[in-house]
C-alpha cells in the first residue's frame, strides 16, 4: 500500500512538473496580456555584460513568470484561493461587492490632491484669469464611494478630498453630481461609469453651467460583450456586459477632430468596439487634445473640457448646449503648451476628474 | 583553503601545537571573509558614529549563504582538529558538502559527521525520493501559501499610516508565524530536496511554538544552529559545569553571537540578549521546576515534581508572549524602533486601540492566520497519520496524500505565477 502511495505520489507530481516544463518550451510567447493590458516580458539579449550585471537574470525571471503557460489559468486558481479559501477581502487590491468588482482607493493621497489643485490652479493664473471665461469643477467619484465604507472595504476620506478642491479652486464653481449617481451607474467589471446611466449627472453640470440640456436620446448596445478592466485584475470568471451608447439627430449631426492622430469622424469611434478596450468607443479613449463641434447649436456657447476618461462618455451629452466643445487631458499634453493649442476667451471651463486621478495625480503634467 | 586546512589538520593531528595553529588560522580565515562581507559595514558605520569620521562604507554584495557554509566550514575543521571525523581527501565531494544547494541559503546547518559517508554512497530509493518530494512540497506550501502572505500581511502594516495598539499586536504575531513558516518551509524544502538526492539533513525546527518554555522552545528552532553553538562555543567556554557567573557569562557570550549571527545590527544583539536574560531567569529561578527538555514541572522521566503552579496554559502564555516580543525586536530597523513598537503595543505609543485598517486587514488575513496557528501544531500531523493507521483512511490515503500534494504544488505554482501581476495603471485614469 505504501508503496502504491509513493509511486502514485511521484507520479502525479512528477507529471505536473513535466506538463508544465514541456508547455513552457513547446508554446509559443506571448506578445500581449489582455487581462493585464501589458506587455509581457519576452526572452532578455543574452550578453556577458548583463550576464555580469544581474539584468539577464532578472530580465528571465520576469520573462519565466509572464510566459509561464497557463498563467491566466494559475492567477484565476490564485484568485479562487484568495477569496473562498482564506476568504480574503480584496486580490491584488480588487473586491467583490454586490456583484461589482472595485479597487480598493486607499489611502486619500492629500499630497496627489493638492498637486492636482496646483496643476488645475496654473492653468486658471495663466491663461483664464481676465479672459472672461466661467470656471467650473466636478469630480467624480469611483466605486469605492458607493461600496467601501458601508461594506467594511477600505475607501478614502472623500468628503475631505471634495472639500480641498474645493477650498482649492475658489475660482469655479464646484458641481455636486455624487447625488445623482448610485454603483448601478457604474459596469459591474469596469472602472467607469455607464453613459446610457449618467444622465441625471450630465444633466446637473449642463445647469450648472446655465447650459440647455435634452434628455431624448436612443440607446443602441455594442454587439460585443464587454470585459472591463476589473476582469481580467480580478482573474475571475465574471459574467460579461453590455455597452450602451446614447445617440440622437444632435449627436449624429456632431463633428469630432482628434488632433493627436489628426482624424475627423463621428462621436462614436466603432473601430474600438473590436479593440482591446471597447469603452473606447466613446470619443476613442484617452487622446489629449479633441473637439466636439455641434452645427445645431446656434449660440455660440463653446466649453472647454479639462477631463480624464470618465469625460469620454459625458463629453457627448454636454455638447448638446455647446456649438464647440474642446477636452483637454493634461495627462497628455503639458499644461504650459496650452496656449499654443487653445484660444481662451470667454468660454466656460470645466475641469471634470475622477477621484481616483486625483488620488494618483502624479500623470498630471 | 578550508580543505587544505582540513587536510593539514589531520596530517599534524598528533603534534597539538601545529594542529591549534593551523585551527586557528583556518577558523579566523573563515571568520574573517564573514565578518568582512557580513559585519564590515556595520563595524564601519559604528565606527563613523563613535568618532565622527566619514570612514567609507564598502557596500559589498553578501556572498549567498556564507552564514551557513561558515558554519558547516568551522564545525568541519574542529571536527577534525577533535579527532571525531577524517578529513575529506576529495575536493568535489567537498565542495558539496560546503556548498550543496538545497540547504546552502538558509539551512539546516549539517555537520561534516551527518554526511560524511551519503557524500561517497548514497542509497535513492522510490520511498526516499516520494518522501523527499512530499517534504519539499509541503515546504514550498509552509513558504508561499502561508509565510509570504502574513510577510505581506507585515509589510502593509509598516507602510500603514492607521497603526493602532491591536494592530501593532496583529503585525507581531504575524511576523513571529511569518518567520516560522518561512524558515522552516526553506528548511522543509532542504530536507526534502536533499532525501530525493539521497542525503539525511538534520531536522531543523520542530513544532516551536508549542514549547512550555523558552529553554524547550530553543530545542525545537532552528536546532541545528543551537547545537552548533552549543557544541562548538558553549561547551568549550565550559558550558555549565563552572561557577555560576563564569556559567552566566558563557550564556551571555554565546547568546550574543547567536543573535549577531543573524544579521549585522544592534537590535539583533538585543534580540539575542533578551532571549539570554529569559534563559538566565528560567535556569536561576525556575529550574528545579524545569527538567532538562525545558518542560516545566516535570523530571527526567516526565513525572510531576516541585510546586509548580503555573498552568499549562499560563506557561504557554508566556513562551508565545515571550516569543511574540522577541520577533519585535528581531524585526525591528533598530532598538529605537524595537523599543517603541513595543511601548506601543503596551498601549504607551499614544496609538487608538483600534483603527479602521487593524479591522480591515484582520477580517482579510484571519483565514490565513488561522491556517498559519492551526499549522503551527502538530494537530494537522496527528489527524493525518491518525487517518493513515484506520483501514479506510489507509485506503483513501493512497489517492488523497498525492492528490493533496498536488493540489499544494498547483496552489504554489498559482500564487508564484500571480506574483508577476502587474497591470498597466491607465485604465484607472
Amino acid at each position: 500500500m505504501k508503496e502504491y502511495r509513493d509511486r502514485i505520489c511521484i507520479a502525479i507530481v512528477g507529471l505536473v512538473f513535466a506538463s508544465l516544463v514541456f508547455a513552457a518550451w513547446v508554446l509559443p510567447p506571448k506578445e500581449f496580456s489582455d487581462s493585464e493590458r501589458r506587455k509581457l516580458a519576452q526572452f532578455p539579449e543574452f550578453s556577458l555584460a548583463a550576464v555580469r550585471d544581474g539584468s539577464f537574470v532578472e530580465k528571465f525571471e520576469r520573462y519565466a513568470q509572464d510566459q509561464f503557460p497557463m498563467r491566466d489559468t494559475f492567477r484565476t486558481v490564485k484568485a479562487f484561493l484568495a477569496y473562498d479559501m482564506y476568504r480574503q477581502l480584496d486580490n491584488n487590491g480588487i473586491y467583490l461587492q454586490d456583484g461589482y468588482a472595485a479597487k480598493l482607493e486607499y489611502p486619500l493621497d492629500e499630497d496627489s490632491v493638492h498637486h492636482a489643485a496646483d496643476r488645475f490652479g496654473y492653468i486658471y493664473e495663466n491663461f483664464l484669469v481676465d479672459k472672461n471665461v466661467k470656471a467650473y469643477v466636478s469630480i467624480v467619484p469611483d466605486k469605492g464611494y458607493f461600496l467601501a465604507g458601508k461594506n467594511g472595504y477600505l475607501g478614502m476620506d472623500y468628503e475631505k478630498l471634495f472639500s480641498i478642491m474645493q477650498d482649492r479652486m475658489p475660482y469655479a464653481a464646484y458641481i455636486d453630481i455624487c447625488g445623482t449617481l448610485d454603483i448601478s451607474d457604474y459596469y459591474r467589471t469596469d472602472t467607469h461609469w455607464r453613459q446610457e446611466r449618467i444622465v441625471d449627472a450630465a444633466e446637473k453640470i449642463a445647469a450648472g453651467m446655465g447650459s440647455a440640456f435634452s434628455v431624448k436620446y436612443i440607446q443602441r448596445a455594442l454587439e460585443r460583450p464587454f470585459y472591463g478592466v476589473y476582469y481580467g485584475q480580478s482573474s475571475l470568471p465574471l459574467p460579461a456586459e453590455t455597452i450602451y451608447y446614447l445617440t440622437n439627430d444632435v449627436l449624429d449631426g456632431c463633428k469630432v477632430t482628434n488632433y493627436e492622430e489628426g482624424t475627423v469622424g463621428g462621436i462614436y469611434d466603432m473601430d474600438k468596439a473590436a479593440g482591446r478596450d471597447p469603452y473606447e468607443i466613446f470619443l476613442s479613449g484617452a487622446r489629449s487634445l479633441m473637439t466636439i463641434e455641434n452645427p445645431d447649436c446656434e449660440n455660440g456657447r463653446e466649453l472647454i473640457l479639462f477631463r480624464d476618461s470618465f469625460g469620454s462618455s459625458i463629453a457627448p451629452l454636454l455638447a448638446e448646449g455647446y456649438a464647440k466643445v474642446t477636452l483637454v487631458d493634461i495627462r497628455y499634453l503639458r499644461v504650459d503648451y496650452l496656449d499654443k493649442f487653445l484660444t481662451f476667451d470667454g468660454q466656460d471651463v470645466l475641469f471634470l476628474f475622477s477621484t481616483s486621478v486625483l488620488n494618483h495625480s502624479e500623470t498630471l503634467t | 583553503m578550508a580543505y587544505l586546512f582540513g587536510l593539514l589538520i589531520e596530517r599534524f593531528r598528533e603534534k597539538d601545537k601545529i594542529s591549534k595553529l593551523l585551527l586557528t588560522l583556518s577558523a579566523s580565515g573563515s571568520l574573517a571573509m564573514l565578518g568582512y562581507f557580513k559585519y564590515g559595514d556595520f563595524l564601519i558605520g559604528n565606527f563613523n558614529e563613535m568618532t565622527g569620521l566619514s570612514v567609507p562604507l564598502l557596500r559589498m554584495a553578501l556572498p549567498i549563504g556564507i552564514s551557513f557554509y561558515t558554519f558547516q566550514i568551522l564545525s568541519y575543521t574542529v571536527d577534525i582538529y577533535r579527532g571525531k571525523v577524517a578529513a575529506q581527501r576529495n575536493l568535489i565531494d567537498f565542495a558539496a558538502y560546503v556548498a550543496f544547494f538545497p540547504q546552502l541559503i538558509a539551512g539546516p546547518i549539517v555537520r561534516y559527521s551527518d554526511v560524511a559517508n551519503q557524500l561517497k554512497s548514497r542509497t535513492h530509493s522510490l520511498e526516499g525520493g516520494a518522501l523527499g518530494v512530499r517534504r519539499f512540497i509541503l515546504g514550498l506550501g509552509k513558504k508561499v501559501l502561508i509565510a509570504d502572505l502574513l510577510g505581506e500581511l507585515c509589510s502593509i502594516f509598516r507602510e500603514s499610516d492607521d497603526k493602532s495598539v491591536l494592530f501593532f499586536w496583529l503585525y507581531a504575531v504575524a511576523y513571529s508565524l511569518h518567520i516560522y513558516f518561512d524558515f522552516s518551509g526553506y528548511s522543509d524544502m532542504a530536507i526534502g530536496l536533499g532525501k530525493i538526492f539521497g542525503f539525511r539533513f538534520p531536522e531543523n525546527f520542530h513544532y516551536p511554538y508549542i514549547s512550555a518554555s523558552i529553554r524547550e522552545f530553543w530545542q525545537r528552532w532552528h536546532m541545528s544552529l543551537g547545537s552548533w553553538f552549543r557544541d562548538y562555543v558553549y561547551i568549550p567556554l565550559g558550558g555549565n559545569r563552572v561557577s555560576v557567573p563564569r556559567h552566566l557569562w558563557n550564556l551571555l557570550v554565546v547568546w550574543m553571537l547567536t543573535g549577531f549571527w543573524h544579521g549585522a545590527a544592534w537590535n539583533f544583539l538585543a534580540w539575542g540578549l533578551y532571549f539570554a536574560f529569559l534563559l538566565i531567569i528560567e535556569k536561576l529561578w525556575l529550574r528545579r521546576k524545569q527538567n532538562r527538555k525545558g518542560e516545566w514541572g516535570k523530571n527526567r522521566n516526565g513525572e510531576r515534581i516541585g510546586n509548580w503552579k503555573g498552568s499549562q496554559i499560563g506557561r504557554h502564555v508566556y513562551v508565545i508572549l515571550m516569543l511574540i516580543i522577541s520577533f519585535v525586536i528581531f524585526d525591528a530597523a533598530s532598538v529605537g524602533q524595537a523599543l517603541s513598537y513595543m511601548r506601543a503595543m503596551f498601549g504607551a505609543g499614544g496609538y487608538s486601540l483600534i483603527s479602521e485598517e487593524f479591522l480591515y486587514y484582520f477580517r482579510s488575513y484571519g483565514g490565513v492566520l488561522v491556517v498559519a496557528v492551526i499549522g503551527a501544531t502538530p494537530l494537522p500531523k496527528k489527524i493525518w497519520s491518525r487517518m493513515r493507521t484506520t483501514s479506510a483512511g489507509g485506503n483513501l490515503s493512497v489517492f488523497a496524500e498525492p492528490l493533496a500534494i498536488s493540489a499544494i504544488l498547483i496552489a504554489c505554482t498559482a500564487y508564484l505565477v500571480d506574483a508577476s501581476y502587474h497591470p498597466f495603471l491607465y485604465f484607472r485614469f
